[in-house]
């Protein structure tokens, strides 16, 4: 038995040099910037030679680096053209079975991040790990499932498999995306032959660790940001493995609610595989099997054929994090993407180093964000499912911010530096497509945690509540005004029910003037919101950014606004930050701060950056911008030159 | 002398179904809408009706209510609210239309932001007054409000006024006090419901509504009178139930779904005769399809509307899907080379290419037509001929791209129509946990039989009933509805603190202001009421409705409603919590004023087999027959029984029986047509 320096248990794996991805098998040995490396392919070594050799506009066709569950995998045979009809018909009904399986984890789950959330993704993969189908929840989730279980399979052997099972996962260093991040999946049998899996994964709120609530902004090491728990059986043949329910519920502080939101889970799942497993009886598996392929096929001919049309060459962008709240230095994002006839590799060399604090990305954080970037600007009705991502290759060498190595913190890799990731991808492009991209929107979630006792039930409760900012100006739009930033799509608690939940007072919700970034076309405007602590005492954390760094604009606008917490004590007139009051490094990354009964806390979110000239916008909509209240006076005549 | 009008207004044609009560005959007639003026299109109708006089009652399925609000031409509104919260329907609640799509503006609400207002006021998580309403702010605030003179209606919504409204009950007064001319509706009213973007998108949107809707409807009174109809009229209501034009100006945004709830009343009423119990509807038309279903003889109901997507309307309505697909919708080629049907529609104008009014496009009728599956000579009645060449030349154009011939093309396009549609049954059936296989599908529309045969097959639905008057059906229904008041009210209890004497409060309170209701309307016999609780275990967010007895909520049979819970929970999402905490979040009472229903009358029994019209090619999903029997579905007569494959045609639709369904006709002259082992 061997324990591997990234967590693996008996086997040992390392990365790709260049791509990052975790090599299964002896890889290709080499060296690189002086020090010996290994590869996962030639294909690597290629790009990583010509990367090195300064070259400045790489072309290389992709080959896809193929994992053991793969290669091993027999594709359906194919008698005749692809049956249209079919498509249509099995591709239609996969997505309303996730979309279903999503509805009831609405429905049952526990945590306010769930059932007003919808921080969950729900999908169906086939046997080789590759998602099929997924109803459109949180976009995250949707482009981290592939290598999250084909990463499975190298550790649970899929033939082993029995009907009945159900796998929980939640470990980033395994294809995961960040601890809270859950996912557990139930395989499918026709005639005792698995045919592929019923996925869900989802944000479970209070995961243990430092702080109640998971978003430890001063964790150095995973084990801070709560436990870990690699692909185990958490139901075996359909009955419960008491003992992993058991160590699971042991070590968070909010054990009925977990219970609540793990029972959801496994309803999701257990519906998906009914679901189906039915189908696939009505169709024939032969015809099933074979429309999955035909399906991803398709969407990756519609993917290419949408890539085809950006102009080819290399665009570059970066963008920066402000701080990793352990020190007060910045970190880069950058990528530089490689357009080359209908395909795209976007390499994320030029990153900063791994950060000491939670702010990195795991591999799958960096792929999914590129995947979510490129199909902003891409046709949205192309089924989604692992075909789309075929032309596309995610180069993010280990140990820097897009790819963070063991046993570095991470939880808001896949919250704050997602956005940040997939929005340099929309602003890389923007010199190859002007009439698409979107400056910068929010890129944060806010992410204000807190835990306590609560007064009514004895028991403690942890509240994870994201927050929305505005997103930014566009080719002949504004950016909206507060949406929940790119990597989600959730929704915010609404005040009613949020007081109704957790002993505090909301006063006030409200727009923040002039937080949009002026531009022909404005970024949208963020909000604030005022909690009061009132009759107990809370423990508060807070993984964000953007409060000192602004959402970057384009084409000459001007940024958007920056975030921000104020604390301000009770008996206290003066509104200070957690580094004023209780000599924190970070204002937008801190944990465990005790709130006590009468203190405030007021959260301002970040707006969104401009886009193009602002002295260009339209008389008639800084004047509606005046009259509505969405910018001072003061900045319309400054930033638009506009005197009414 | 006692004659019931029930009047569906569409967008095309206003449907007439006259009910005579002595002789029970049903006459059935349409009149081209109006759009500018949908009373002109009622009041020519009516002229059409022999004996005016003997007008008893007057139901109308208005859509005056849904086109101000699509169309935005409602009143100027002005909103108040708690300080702090004006932003409330601006920033709503972060979530947006679709993934990825980058060209999306979020909606805006009903209200300009300038117009909004804030009031020291609160009430917390548990009803209690934390800080009194500011009066003379607030009568500053109607002040305000009384000096801008485009503002015609005031919402107001305060934050937890489902637990005690007493705020916005004391701002109703004093802004009616100081703003006499002024609507106002206040969220308490509206929807005493918690979440305060929802709620407070529905008060606003019932304030914009009232004056649009309290002008029409007073000109209807006055036109009808003056047209010597002197009949009370009533408007039918979202949740299927009527109420008079006076109640409808009280609370207008109870009028959003008005049309398309009559053909579930049709359905659950005609449906019942044969003593079917579980029932799926579909109505499908030229461009949209509606669908919903009727559990246990009871229509089922939701509070999810959208006057588009992020901006709800909660009220009590007939839970109808509606999805965009119909006759008209057309095919065409994705970029990926698949085939795809709709959403995009030939409508009406220009219509599908074989109607020869300069639509190019292939559409599902031009299939169906191509297929064998429609007379050309016999559309609706013959009133329109159909081009059989036209829709060839739009098919072929699809066939061309996908390589494959003709005739499998345009079954192709069927089949793609049929999934969209089977979408929408999986929706309201699969996807509630409710199989198929325990119900019926009631076909109408002009479309509905056509499609029907293989959507049960499709489904795994056992059989289809096609009623009489497929093409009036809404208006059908309007003839059987009741007076029906919904009360619902958000109060948070557990089954861990459990006060008897205070929920039974409570309820009865709900049931007390229901039968007030339908006492100032005039209803006070025969008045059946419903209760029901939405219920979830303690953390959840989402709630189950159970119905209860009267005495469900009495001390010594709470146990039992708590057991009925986790059975409840166990049916409908395959897993139980026993031991869980339950909480009971909303208290609902539905007060309905039983009349007595017409029964339609029985036609003429067979004697001897029915007598095919005519034989020709028809395309099935299983292939083409030649010589399929196309009968009349006037000349057919109670017990005929048919074996397909076959049509049956009538004037305003066709029904279709594929090889291996058999159909039988019932006393009242409606198909019955049975899956078999298809």
């Amino acid at each position: 038995m061997r324990f591997s320096e990234n967590g693996y248990y008996i086997e040992r794996y390392v990365k790709c040099a260049n791509c990052g991805l975790l090599i299964y098998g002896p890889g290709i040995a080499g060296a690189r910037h002086g020090k010996s490396a290994l590869y996962c392919s030639e294909w690597c070594v290629e790009w990583a030679r010509l990367a090195d050799s300064g070259a400045s506009d790489i072309r290389l066709k992709i080959v896809p680096t193929k994992l053991p569950i793969e290669t091993g995998y027999q594709l359906p045979p194919r008698d005749g053209p692809p049956d249209m009809v079919m498509m249509n018909i099995l591709d239609s009904t996969m997505v309303s079975i996730c979309r279903e399986m999503g509805i009831l984890l609405m429905k049952t789950s526990y945590s306010t991040i769930f059932n007003e959330g919808l921080d969950f993704t729900c999908a169906l993969a086939d046997p080789k790990g590759d998602m099929i189908a997924c109803a459109e929840f949180c976009p995250t989730m949707i482009g981290g499932m592939p290598i999250l279980i084909k990463s499975c399979a190298q550790e649970i052997d899929f033939s082993t498999l029995e009907e009945g099972d159900v796998i929980i996962h939640n470990d980033p260093y395994r294809g995961g995306l960040h601890v809270p991040e859950h996912t557990l999946f139930k395989p499918f049998f026709v005639d005792g032959a698995l045919l592929g899996f019923a996925v869900c994964i989802g944000h479970i709120a209070e995961i243990g660790g430092t702080v109640p609530g998971a978003f430890c902004g001063e964790a150095t090491e995973i084990f801070h940001e709560g436990l870990r728990v690699p692909p185990v059986k958490i139901i075996k043949a359909g009955r419960d493995v008491e003992e992993v329910w058991k160590v699971l519920l042991a070590n968070v502080r909010t054990p009925r609610q977990n219970y609540g939101d793990l029972r959801a889970m496994i309803g999701a799942v257990d519906l998906g595989v009914g679901r189906i497993s039915a189908i696939v009886r009505k169709y024939g598996t032969a015809i099933f099997r074979r429309t999955c392929e035909d399906l991803m096929d398709y969407s990756e001919r519609r993917m290419r054929a949408e890539l085809a049309e950006f102009p080819d060459g290399t665009y570059s962008f970066q963008d920066t994090i402000e701080n990793d709240g352990i020190e007060n230095r910045p970190y880069i994002v950058a990528v530089d993407m490689h357009v080359q006839g209908d395909e795209v590799v976007a390499d994320f060399s030029r990153s900063s180093p791994q950060a000491k604090g939670p702010i990195s990305a795991t591999l799958g954080v960096t792929t999914g964000a590129t995947y979510n970037g490129l199909l902003h600007l891409t046709d949205p009705t192309i089924p989604k499912n692992s075909g789309c991502f075929r032309p596309i290759r995610v180069v993010a060498p280990p140990g820097r911010v897009t790819n963070v190595d063991y046993p570095g913190p991470l939880v808001a890799g896949n919250t704050e530096t997602h956005p940040r990731l997939a929005c340099i991808v929309i602003g890389a492009m923007a010199a190859s497509v002007p009439e698409r991209v979107m400056a910068s929107e929010s890129c944060t979630g806010t992410n204000f945690v807190f835990g306590g006792n609560h007064p009514d039930y004895g028991e403690y409760f942890a509240c994870y509540d994201i927050m929305s900012g505005g997103w930014g100006g566009r080719f002949g739009a504004d950016g909206n005004n507060c949406v929940i930033s790119i990597n989600g799509n959730c929704r915010f608690n609404p005040t009613e029910v949020f007081e109704t939940r957790f002993p505090l007072r909301v006063e006030n919700c409200a727009l923040i003037p002039d937080s949009g970034g002026a531009g022909e076309w404005r970024g949208g405007l963020g909000f604030q919101r005022t909690l009061l602590v009132t009759e107990v005492p809370i423990t508060g954390s807070q993984c964000s950014d953007h409060h000192e760094v602004k959402p970057w604009a384009l084409f000459g606008a001007e940024p958007g606004g920056n975030g921000a917490t104020f604390i301000r004590k009770a008996g206290d007139s003066r509104w200070l930050t957690v580094k004023e009051l209780y000599g924190k490094v970070s204002s937008s990354k801190y944990s465990n701060v005790q709130f006590a009964p009468g203190d405030r806390i007021l959260l301002l979110t970040p707006g969104g950056g401009g886009y193009g000239d602002p002295h260009a916008r339209a008389r008639e909509r800084v004047a509606e911008d005046l009259r509505a209240g969405f910018i001072s006076a003061e900045a319309a005549e400054r930033l638009y030159g506009y005197v009414s | 002398m006692r004659t019931l009008i029930g009047i569906d207004v569409g967008g095309t044609f206003t449907d007439f179904v006259a009910y005579d009560h002595d002789t029970r005959a049903i006459d059935v007639w349409k009149e081209l809408s109006v759009p500018v003026d949908p009373v002109l299109g009622i009041l020519r109708g009516l002229e059409q009706h022999p004996e005016r006089g003997a007008i008893a009652n007057i139901r109308i399925g208005t859509t005056v209510a849904t086109n101000a609000l699509l169309e935005r031409k409602g009143a100027t509104v002005a909103y108040v609210t708690t300080r702090g919260f004006r932003d409330v329907p601006f920033i709503q609640r972060g979530n947006r239309k679709s993934h990825y799509d980058m060209s999306w503006i979020k909606p805006k609400p009903l209200v300009e932001r300038w117009r909004c207002f804030e009031v020291d006021e609160r009430v917390d998580a548990y009803g209690r007054i934390l800080m009194p309403l500011d009066e003379s702010a607030l009568r500053d605030i109607a002040a305000e409000i009384g000096r801008d003179p485009e503002i015609r209606a005031v919402a107001v919504c305060f934050l937890f006024s489902y637990l005690n409204p007493a705020h916005e009950q004391r701002a109703r007064e004093i802004l009616a006090a100081v703003l006499p001319d002024k609507a106002v509706s206040i969220s308490y009213e509206v929807l005493p419901k918690w979440k305060e973007y929802e709620r407070a998108s529905t008060t606003i949107a019932d304030a914009y509504l009232k004056p649009v809707v309290s002008r029409q409807l007073a000109t209807m009174r006055d036109r009808l009178d003056a047209a010597g109809i002197l009949a009370p009229a009533v408007v039918i209501k979202s949740n299927g139930g009527e109420m008079t034009f006076a109640r409808a100006v009280e609370s207008p945004v109870n009028m959003l779904v008005s049309g398309p709830t009559g053909g579930v009343i049709a359905a659950r009423h005609v449906a019942s005769l044969s003593g079917i119990r579980q029932l799926v509807t579909l109505d499908m038309g030229g461009t949209s399809t509606d669908v919903s279903t009727v559990l246990d003889g009871r229509e089922s109901f939701t509070t999810t509307f959208e006057i588009e997507w992020g901006l709800p309307i909660q009220i009590p309505m007939v839970d109808v899907r509606t999805i965009g697909a119909g006759g008209g919708s057309i095919a065409w080629i994705d970029k990926g080379g698949m085939l795809r049907v709709g959403p995009e529609s030939a409508g009406a104008v220009p219509g599908p290419a074989c109607y020869g009014k300069g639509g190019q496009r292939a559409t599902v009728t031009d299939a169906n037509l191509l297929l064998g599956r429609l007379d050309p000579g016999n559309f609706l009645g013959g009133r329109m001929r159909l081009d059989p060449a036209a829709a060839r030349t739009a098919i072929e154009e699809v066939a061309a791209a996908l390589r494959q011939p003709v005739d499998a093309t345009a079954m192709a396009i069927v089949r793609i129509a049929n999934n969209n549609m089977v979408g929408a049954l999986r929706s309201v059936l699969i996807e509630r946990g409710l199989d198929p296989r325990d119900f019926t599908l009631c076909a109408f529309g002009g479309a509905g039989p056509l499609h029907a045969s293989e959507l049960i097959a499709e489904m795994g639905i056992p059989r289809a009933l096609i009623p009489n008057h497929p093409g009036q059906f809404s208006a059908y229904g309007f003839i059987m509805t009741n007076p029906r008041v919904d009360r619902q009210r958000t109060t948070q209890t557990t089954s861990t603190r459990f006060d008897p004497e205070r929920v039974t409060e409570v309820m009865e309170t709900l049931v007390a202001e229901g039968m007030t209701e339908l006492f100032e309307q005039g209803y006070t016999a025969d008045i059946e009421v419903y209760r029901s609780l939405e219920m979830r275990y303690l953390g959840q967010n989402y709630e189950l409705e159970l119905p209860i007895g009267a005495d469900a909520l009495k001390v010594d049979r709470v146990e039992r409603l708590w057991d009925s819970f986790h059975e409840a929970h166990l049916a409908r999402f395959g897993f139980k919590t026993p031991g869980e905490i339950i909480e009971i979040v909303t208290y609902t009472a539905t007060l309905t004023a039983r009349s007595k229903s017409p029964a339609p009358p029985a036609i003429a029994p067979a004697d001897g087999a029915a007598v095919p019209a005519g034989r020709r090619r028809v395309g099935f999903p299983a292939g083409p027959c030649d010589g399929v029997a196309v009968f009349e579905r006037a000349a057919l007569r109670a017990g005929h029984t048919i074996e397909g494959p076959a049509i049956i045609e009538e004037a305003a639709s066709v029904t279709i029986v594929n090889p291996g369904q058999r159909v039988s006709i019932d006393t009242f002259g409606q198909i019955i047509l049975e899956a078999g082992s298809h």
